[in-house]
């Protein structure tokens, strides 16, 4: 008897565990486009006020945060610094497909970021600008049905972790 | 004395440097080819040119050059390897470090200038709003300048200009273009401003005024080029405006400046003068007599604003002395007497 109560319990425990991972997980991808957001500001703010060059940027963006999200920035810095003849947008589009798997982010979004490399200082100051501003807009509005997912998913995988756990302690026992 | 052992070293590291500063910044393809071509051929390496839809080009001393896809020089187009305009834009954008934005207003003046003082020349469709060149855009050819120091190339000329230990007179370098005259002035800058210790000449304070960027070669506000150390360098700043800021900021003895002649600069070379401060400057010519024509200069000339002249030309080599003159007396300074 008391080693059935002890599995179930385990068993319960676990279950709640995964639960509560997946809504977390949940919360993760709002979280990372919201970072996003704020280095593509900050980095509007180095080239326009300070006018450093890509790599200088990338290379300060990547010392400010901790989520994967930096990965982006910090790679494509390196890859740009080793000077083998790949540009800006090259280099962008092979760090965020190397590390897109790292961050919580969606297909849609990976569309939203690789679009936003195309362009990368390629351009006057102005066009920078509007590149930047366009992609802040699109995942803006990411973000937001992100945010919508997550509320909607959150409870529900917490509700599916207790109750399954429960389920299957029910039908073992 | 240059020994053999340190020109072969200079060979090595002038390659090196031509590797790192500026095959670094060309698309992979072109690179791979240049990297091809015997370090020896590209000693006297003087522009590389890039045309879309034209030939990779090379010019030197001994002329143009054609480089094949083994990277082997001819003499004859063969149309072997060309260049395309993607690539021609894949290299700016590399040269202006993936950051084109930064470099808008150097692209407005037609060029930037490379880490290590190197020129690249820009020429595609030029954007114009309201009279003002805006930017450079379709860009269809770079002309890569490679910049050399020419250490010592002033050695000839620096008893002309010499008065005494802590003076020296107002110049004016005169030569026609391709002749030396921006590397002569370089090297005069570093030598009057480190000292001159065989002539026993101490060193004193130099403003350059570097409107286009090629006396100093300054790479975001830095000189590439070895000025001297007692040197300011005023970057990217037109010549009149930039002589009288000189003046105030920086309390100079000596100001040099590259190219004068537009309207202008014969008031600002006046204040500097009447200011009690040199100036050593350089101007377009063949001969004092060719200078006399243009309006600005002979102004100058007869304001006497220049205490010698020194006129280059290239019958041996860049940076061959012509004569000397005497600004006061307008009379040859003999050349053998130091």
């Amino acid at each position: 008897m008391l080693l059935k109560l002890i599995g179930s319990l385990l068993i319960m425990a676990a279950s709640s565990f995964l639960g509560v991972y997946f809504s977390k997980e949940c919360a993760r991808r709002p979280r990372e486009l919201r970072e996003l957001q704020r280095l593509l500001q900050m980095f509007e703010n180095e080239i326009s006020f300070l006018s450093s060059t890509v790599t200088e940027a990338f290379i300060k963006l990547s010392g400010y945060y901790e989520s994967n999200i930096r990965l982006f920035f910090s790679q494509a810095a390196e890859i740009l610094m080793h000077k083998n003849g790949i540009n800006a947008s090259e280099a962008w589009e092979m760090a965020v497909k190397e590390n897109i798997k790292k961050t919580a982010l969606k297909k849609e979004d990976e569309a939203i970021v690789l679009s936003f490399g195309k362009m990368l200082g390629a351009s006057d100051l102005e066009g920078q600008i509007s590149n930047i501003r366009l992609t802040l807009t699109q995942l803006k509005m990411q973000e937001e049905k992100a945010e919508e997912e997550k509320e909607k998913n959150k409870t529900m995988y917490m509700n599916l972790g207790v109750l399954g756990g429960l389920a299957i302690v029910i039908i073992l026992i | 004395m240059v020994t053999e052992d340190e020109e072969v070293k200079n060979e090595i590291s002038f390659y090196n440097m031509l590797k790192e500063e500026i095959f670094n910044f060309l698309p992979l393809e072109l690179k791979n080819i240049l990297l091809k071509i015997d370090p020896k051929e590209l000693e006297t390496i003087e522009e590389i040119r890039l045309r879309a839809g034209k030939p990779l080009m090379l010019e030197s001393c001994s002329g143009s050059w054609f480089v094949n896809q083994r990277g082997r020089l001819e003499k004859n187009c063969t149309n072997e390897k060309v260049v395309f305009q993607h690539e021609i834009i894949k290299a700016f954008e590399l040269m202006s470090q993936n950051s084109i934005y930064a470099f808008l207003e150097d692209i407005r003046n037609g060029f930037i200038t490379l880490k290590g003082g190197h020129r690249v020349g820009i020429a595609g469709r030029v954007v114009v709003e309201g009279g003002i060149v805006k930017n450079i855009k379709d860009m269809s050819a770079l002309n890569i300048r490679v910049s050399k120091e020419v250490r010592g190339c002033s050695k000839k000329i620096m008893k002309y200009i010499v008065k005494n230990k802590n003076d020296i007179y107002s110049t004016l370098i005169v030569s026609p273009p391709q002749c030396g005259k921006t590397t002569m002035l370089r090297d005069i800058a570093r030598n009057i401003s480190n000292g001159i210790k065989s002539m026993s000449f101490n060193g004193i304070k130099v403003g350059i005024v570097d409107e286009r960027s090629e006396i100093a070669s300054c790479h975001k506000g830095i000189a590439q080029n070895d000025v001297g150390i007692r040197t300011d360098v005023l970057d990217g700043c037109p010549k009149a405006i930039g002589m009288t800021m000189m003046l105030r900021s920086m309390s100079p003895k000596v100001i040099i400046t590259d190219e004068i002649g537009n309207s202008g600069d014969m008031e600002a070379v006046m204040q500097v003068i009447n200011a009690g401060t040199r100036i050593i400057a350089s101007a377009h010519g063949y001969n004092i007599s060719e200078l006399k024509t243009r309006k600005e200069v002979l102004g100058l000339i007869e304001q006497k604003a220049f205490e010698r002249y020194i006129v280059l030309d290239n019958s041996q080599g860049p940076g061959t002395l012509k004569e000397v003159i005497d600004g006061i007396t307008m009379k040859g300074v003999q050349q053998d007497a130091s």
